[in-house]
């Protein structure tokens, strides 16, 4: 039963349309157990990285493997992880926790008063408890990133894909989110991809990165976020995480 | 703090099992979960022992408590706890436990917290499970104790009562956007600036010219349907003659303003409330108001212009049509030629019948506007508000064309036009 280290190995990737080609040679490992953030400035193909990563694209070339299964076959039956989109979408129809039951009705045979206790229990853990009744609409941003994290909880997945967590929130929310991403990698040893560009977050919990440039068309810096910082010789990488000289644009989506 | 339990906890539980039936590529194990080949759910068995010693007892889990044997779990929880009449202390012993994730450590949470309600004394031994016991400690103290929210489930009677009780402030909502649209209406020659007249072709097009095939073939359907209808009628009473004068008076008083209206309201109407709507939940809206235009002259007074505009050019061009469905009709099922047709049908045009269907139409274009503009604009929520709100749009619509239509008749009676 043992399983590959890496949990996540991407090798030669390329990422593309027709014969635009947006980022070659994309090859990193992700460990099991650690925070991996995918940085990179405005444009530079995080989020399209990670629809990649998620499956919700298919590579030009190269291989994505999540626990030693690669494509396609990784993308059929139980969802084997979770993701927090950059919106939450949360299906605003619903309320909160049919929001949160629907992967569990859809993929368990759980129903009735035990779903119900899981979902208020995931809802209690992401300190929403008492909104279990409430629409998306009625909520604001940061709860509803927090309800979505706990709907991509509802499977108990072994890895968790965020895509810009943080985008969009106060500092006060980020924090609290940024605590709650290091409680999920930490007490639930959930394996943790996050795409932001969000400098405090990422020193905070990343233990590993890799930082994608537009103009180099892949992977410019990987290793630990804190020695990039102070020890990266690339120009590039070196504005990117000290927010300064020009080519910065850390300050937007991408 | 260490992973390496974690890592026997969830992640030894992914791997590639046997093939399925289906040859749909490897089955995959998820948290537990396993498909066999009828693609039934297998289940491995989860238990809790319980050993009894006077008022003391002692609950043994034993198995995989995860997500995947989560219903046996919950039964064994529920049964064991049957066995605990009378006892004054609990132990929980996680020695025997298989694996351990986030939905048996839930389970083996509420079955701890509804020991502690009972006032007995319940007790972790977490042997040389560590992590498992912290796991069930995460999921207890994130327990909050709030008053539950409301539930949204109502009974029949309750629902009936609130729809009554929404009455007053839906009737209410009515008359104060009708309120606002008559003054956008007289303060928009005032200040030409604030309204977005840019739109106005673009609506014209899409309400007019657009619809422009769908109206003239009802209103030609409509014209011979009455074709049809006279003649088989009349003929009895030797009066086909009057067959052409039917068409007109039916069709230009009343048939043609109210199918082209009809049309209007569920096209038009349908695409302008969902417009609006969409752009009141992306907060456009909002973006609008705060740049210093009023939502309701910028977006409403375009919209009700084109509608109140198109309306009657595409009545009289229905009428037009009508009018040769009535003769296709009638030369083709009775003995009349078209040239008698053509001279009945002049004569029975009168300024009367052709003003009565025309100046009811722009009321009826107007009112689908505003009912479709106050539908979007009133919208809150997500996707399914738009939804919702572009359904109530045209089925309100639909029938303010027919209460109009019927108001201008029965004027028209009353007065003896």
């Amino acid at each position: 039963m043992s399983l590959p280290r890496p949990h996540i190995s991407v090798r030669d990737l390329r990422i593309g349309w027709g014969t635009r080609v947006l980022m070659e040679c994309i090859t990193f490992h992700v460990d099991r157990g650690t925070i991996f953030a995918i940085l990179g400035g405005s444009g530079s193909g995080k989020s399209t990285l990670l629809r990649y990563l998620i499956g919700l694209e298919r590579p030009q070339a190269g291989r994505i493997d999540i626990d030693g299964v690669g494509e396609p076959h990784r993308y059929e039956g139980v969802p084997r992880f979770g993701v927090l989109f950059q919106s939450s979408a949360l299906f605003s129809s619903m309320t909160l926790a049919e929001n949160l039951a629907l992967p569990l009705t859809t993929w368990t045979p759980i129903r009735g008063a035990t779903a119900r206790e899981l979902v208020q229990a995931k809802l209690d853990l992401v300190g929403l408890g008492p909104f279990a009744e409430h629409l998306p609409g009625e909520i604001s941003g940061g709860m509803k990133k927090r309800a979505g994290i706990a709907r991509a909880l509802m499977l108990e997945p072994n890895l968790l894909f965020f895509d810009e967590p943080s985008a969009g929130l106060d500092p006060i929310s980020a924090i609290e989110l940024d605590q709650l991403i290091l409680l999920l990698s930490h007490d639930l040893g959930i394996t943790i991809v996050i795409v932001t560009h969000e400098l405090p977050s990422i020193f905070l919990v990343a233990d590993n990165c890799i930082v994608l440039d537009k103009a180099a068309k892949g992977i410019v810096a990987e290793g630990d976020p804190r020695k990039l910082r102070d020890e990266s010789k690339i120009p590039f990488v070196h504005n990117f995480f000290t927010r300064s000289a020009p080519g910065m644009t850390a300050r937007q989506g991408g | 703090m260490g992973l390496g339990f974690f890592e026997n906890l969830n992640h030894s539980n992914w791997q590639e099992g046997p093939l399925s039936g289906g040859g749909s590529g490897p089955s995959v194990q998820f948290g537990g979960i396993r498909r066999n080949r009828k693609h039934e759910w297998c289940l491995v068995s989860v238990a809790i022992r319980a050993e009894r010693e006077a008022d003391h007892a002692r609950l043994v889990p034993t198995g995989p408590f995860d997500l995947a044997h989560a219903m046996e779990a919950a039964r064994e929880v529920e049964s064991s706890e049957a066995h605990l009449s009378e006892c004054t202390s609990v132990d929980v012993d996680l020695a025997q436990l298989d694996r351990i994730d986030g939905a048996g450590a839930v389970l083996l949470a509420r079955l701890l917290d509804r020991l502690d309600v009972d006032g007995r004394q319940a007790r972790i031994i977490e042997g040389s499970n560590h992590e498992a016991a912290q796991l069930i400690a995460r999921y207890r103290e994130r327990r909050e104790d709030l008053p539950a929210s409301p539930s949204r489930v109502l009974n029949p009677l309750t629902r009936i009562g609130a729809l009554a009780a929404e009455l007053p402030s839906k009737a209410n909502e009515a008359l104060d956007f009708t309120g606002r649209c008559a003054v956008a209406f007289l303060k928009a020659p005032a200040s030409p600036n604030s309204v977005d007249w840019r739109s106005l072709p673009r609506l014209i097009q899409e309400i007019g010219a657009d619809g422009l095939l769908v109206t003239s073939a009802a209103n030609l359907l409509i014209g011979a349907i009455i074709g049809f209808l006279g003649v088989s009628q009349l003929e009895a009473f030797g009066t086909v003659a009057l067959v052409p004068k039917m068409v007109v008076v039916a069709h230009f008083r009343d048939l043609g303003p109210l199918v082209t209206g009809m049309i209007m309201a569920g096209r038009s109407g349908a695409g302008i409330a969902s417009e609006i709507a969409t752009m009141k939940v992306s907060e456009e809206v909002d973006a609008l108001q705060s740049m210093g235009f009023d939502p309701v002259r910028w977006l409403v007074v375009p919209r009700c212009l084109a509608l109140a505009l198109t309306a009657p050019l595409l009545t009289w061009l229905g009428d037009v049509l009508a009018l040769l469905g009535g003769l296709g009709a009638t030369t083709i099922v009775s003995q009349m030629t078209a040239h008698a047709y053509v001279e009945v049908t002049l004569n029975a045009i009168t300024a009367n019948n052709f003003v009565a269907g025309l100046i009811k139409s722009p009321f009826l274009g107007l009112s689908i506007g505003l009912i479709a503009c106050g539908q979007g604009l009133l919208t809150s929520g997500g996707a399914a508000a738009v939804g919702t709100r572009t359904t109530t749009a045209v089925v309100l619509a639909l029938f303010s064309v027919i209460v109009i239509s019927a108001i201008f008749t029965f004027f028209y009676t009353l007065i003896g036009i």
